[in-house]
C-alpha cells in the first residue's frame, strides 16, 4: 500500500498576529467599538476623544472613559502642530511586516498642552534620519495608507518635521 | 500570614540554547530536585508556572499542567501559569508565596522557562510588540529597545547622563557575569566596546541590550515547618509590592525619564518592612538595557533623582560599594528568557545568601536582597524581598 501523504498549501494567507493593524474591522466578530478613529483617518484625520462628562481627553480612543465610567464621548482632532520629545531609529529587530522600511525613525510627539490638555503619541517618521532630528523639533501628523495584502485598504498615521 | 521560605533552588543554563521548551522544564526541575534531597516529590501540593509567551514561541498553551506531568508532580491544592510579560517568573514567586502563607499550600514549586531563540527570529523579535498596546504602540515599530533608547535619550537630555555612564552599567554586569557559568555571556567588556558594539536603535549599541535567551529556573517553597525539615538554609520571603501607574500607552506614560510606578513600589516596600534604601545589601535590579538600571538606582532610593549615572561612574553600584546591584551579572550578562528572569533573580539572592557563588561575586555578610523586575515598556514594575532571617528576627530600620 502507498505511503498516505498530506499535502500542505505552499502559502498561508496574511498571518493576523504578524499583521500590525489587525484590529481595525467595522463589522462582524472582529468589529472594534472604535471603528470611527480609522473612519476618521480615512478622512484625513488622527483623532483622540473628549469626555463629555468629565472633560478628561483620552487617547487611545476607548468606549468608556476610563476616569468616570461615562460612554458620552466626543472625537476631537488631534491639533496639527506638535513638539518632538523623542526619537531613536529602529536598525535592528523591525516586526516582519514592515522589515522593508527599515531603518525608520520611531518617535514620542506631544500635543497640546500635555499632559493637562494634550496629548502624548507615539509613531513612525520616514522622511527623516536619526541625524537630521532634534528634540523640540515642531512635527505634524499625516495619513498613512495600508495597502494590502490583496486590494485589502487600512488607514494609519505617521509623523514628519514641519 | 504565615512565613515562607525558599528551601531549594535550580537552573539552567541560559542562552542560545539547542533544547527546546519542555527540555529546559525538565533540567530546572532536576537541579532544584538535585537542590533539596530530603524532598519527596509527593510533598509538592501546589505549582506555579511564570511563562510569557509559549503560545507564541513554541505554539502551546495550558502549560502548568504540562510542567505537572514533566515533572511528576501531582497537584492537589494551587497550579496556574503566571504572565505578566518580563515579570511573569515574579508574579510566578508571588502567587506561590500567598498560597503557602494562606496556609492552603505546604510545599509549592516554581518553575519560570522560556524559549525565545528559534529558526524563525524575526518572528520573536516581532512578538515582542505584543507587550505594549499593540493596536496603538506596537503598530509603530515599538519593541523593547526603540522604546528604552527613548527613555535613555530622555535620560540624558534631562539630566546629562552620559553614553559612557550606560556602558558603564554593562562593564560592570559584564565583569560579574565572568564569573557566572550559567550566564549566557561570561566575557568581560570595556566602555569602548560597549559603544562601538552594533547600532541597535541609538544611542542604545547591541551591549547596551539583554539578549533573547532560553533558559529555566526553578524554586520550592516550604512553610516555616516544612523548610526545617528539608533545609538548615532557608531563603525568607519577607515581602512584595507591585504597582502600575494607570499605564500602558504612551499617553499615559507622562515623562519617560521617571518611573513614577517604581518609585510607588519601592516607597510601598520600604514602609511594608519598615527599612530604608540603606538596609538593602543586595538588589537584582531590571536591567533589560544599561539605561534600565540608572533610573532603577534613583527610583529604589540609592541615589538622588537624576544622579543614577554619576552612581555608576562612582562605582557605588559594586559590591563593596553603597549596595551590591546584580552581582550575578544581571539579564545583561545572564540573557532574559522572560518567564525565567524573576526566579533567576531569586535564585541569585539564594546562592548568595548560602555563600555557593565565585567569591569574586559574593557580597559576604548580606542579610537583606530585594529583586525588582519590570514588566513591558516599564509600565509594571515587581519588586520581592529576600532575607535570610524571618521577618519579625531582622532588625531592619537601622
Amino acid at each position: 500500500m502507498a505511503r498516505r501523504v498530506l499535502e500542505l498549501p505552499d502559502t498561508v494567507p496574511l498571518s493576523p498576529i504578524i499583521d500590525l493593524w489587525d484590529q481595525q474591522e467595522p463589522d462582524g466578530p472582529d468589529a472594534t467599538g472604535i471603528y470611527d478613529f480609522y473612519r476618521n483617518l480615512a478622512d484625513g484625520e488622527l483623532t483622540g476623544q473628549k469626555c463629555l462628562s468629565c472633560g478628561k481627553l483620552i487617547f487611545p480612543p476607548q468606549i468608556i472613559c476610563p476616569s468616570c465610567n461615562s460612554t458620552e464621548l466626543e472625537w476631537v482632532k488631534i491639533p496639527e502642530e506638535g513638539e518632538l520629545y523623542a526619537f531613536t531609529e529602529l536598525k535592528l529587530g523591525a516586526p516582519i511586516i514592515v522589515e522593508n522600511y527599515a531603518p525608520f525613525v520611531i518617535a514620542v510627539a506631544r500635543f497640546g498642552n500635555y499632559p493637562e490638555n494634550g496629548f502624548q503619541i507615539s509613531g513612525m517618521m520616514f522622511d527623516e534620519s536619526y541625524e537630521e532630528l532634534k528634540i523640540g523639533d515642531r512635527i505634524t501628523w499625516d495619513i498613512l495608507e495600508i495597502k494590502g495584502p490583496g486590494d485589502k485598504k487600512r488607514y494609519w498615521y505617521y509623523f514628519r518635521k514641519l | 500570614m504565615r512565613n515562607v521560605a525558599i528551601v531549594g533552588a535550580g537552573i539552567t543554563k541560559f542562552g542560545v540554547r539547542e533544547a527546546g521548551w519542555k527540555d529546559l522544564v525538565q533540567e530546572a526541575g532536576k537541579a532544584v530536585f538535585d537542590d533539596v534531597p530530603n524532598l519527596d516529590k509527593k510533598e509538592i501540593d501546589s505549582l506555579i508556572v511564570g511563562a510569557a509567551q509559549p503560545e507564541r514561541w513554541i505554539n502551546q498553551t495550558h502549560v502548568a499542567p504540562l510542567v505537572a506531568e514533566l515533572l511528576g508532580i501531582e497537584v492537589k491544592r494551587v497550579i496556574s501559569r503566571t504572565e505578566v510579560a518580563c515579570a511573569s517568573g515574579q508574579a510566578a514567586i508571588r502567587y506561590a508565596w500567598l498560597a503557602v502563607a494562606m496556609g492552603l499550600s505546604d510545599v509549592a514549586m516554581v518553575v519560570g522557562v522560556e524559549k525565545m531563540n528559534t529558526r524563525f527570529m524575526n518572528f520573536s523579535q516581532s512578538s515582542m510588540i505584543n507587550v505594549g498596546n499593540r493596536e496603538f504602540d506596537g503598530a509603530n515599530g515599538f519593541t523593547a529597545p526603540p522604546f528604552f533608547a527613548l527613555v535613555a535619550q530622555r535620560h540624558m537630555h534631562d539630566f546629562g547622563t552620559t553614553r559612557e555612564q550606560l556602558a558603564m552599567v554593562r562593564v560592570k554586569n559584564a565583569e560579574y557575569g565572568s564569573y557566572n557559568p550559567y550566564a549566557q555571556f561570561q566575557k568581560k567588556v570595556t566602555v569602548e566596546k560597549v559603544i562601538e558594539s552594533r547600532m541597535v536603535a541609538p544611542p542604545l549599541t547591541l551591549f547596551d541590550c539583554s539578549a533573547i535567551t532560553d533558559g529555566a529556573c526553578a524554586l520550592i517553597l516550604a512553610s516555616e515547618e516544612k523548610a526545617k525539615q528539608l533545609t538548615d538554609t532557608p531563603v525568607w520571603i519577607v515581602g512584595g509590592v507591585q504597582h502600575v501607574d494607570y499605564a500602558h500607552t504612551t499617553n499615559q506614560m507622562g515623562d519617560l525619564s521617571h518611573w513614577v510606578g517604581l518609585r510607588k513600589a519601592a516607597k510601598d516596600l520600604y514602609e511594608m518592612l519598615n527599612i530604608k534604601p540603606d538596609d538593602i545589601d543586595i538588589a537584582e535590579v531590571h536591567d533589560c538595557f544599561t539605561i534600565s538600571e540608572i533610573l532603577e538606582y534613583e527610583e529604589l532610593g540609592f541615589c538622588k533623582k537624576g544622579e543614577g549615572g554619576k552612581f555608576i561612574e562612582e562605582g557605588q553600584s559594586y559590591i563593596g560599594g553603597k549596595v551590591a546591584v546584580n552581582p550575578g551579572g544581571g539579564l545583561l550578562s545572564n540573557g532574559h528568557p522572560l518567564g525565567a528572569t524573576g526566579v533567576r533573580q531569586a535564585w541569585e539572592i539564594v546562592m548568595q545568601f548560602r555563600g555557593e557563588v565565585p567569591k569574586e561575586r559574593y557580597v559576604g555578610g548580606a542579610e537583606l536582597g530585594i529583586a525588582h523586575n519590570l514588566s513591558g515598556m516599564a509600565q509594571l514594575h515587581h519588586i520581592m524581598a529576600y532575607s535570610l532571617k524571618k521577618r519579625s528576627d531582622v532588625k531592619f530600620g537601622r
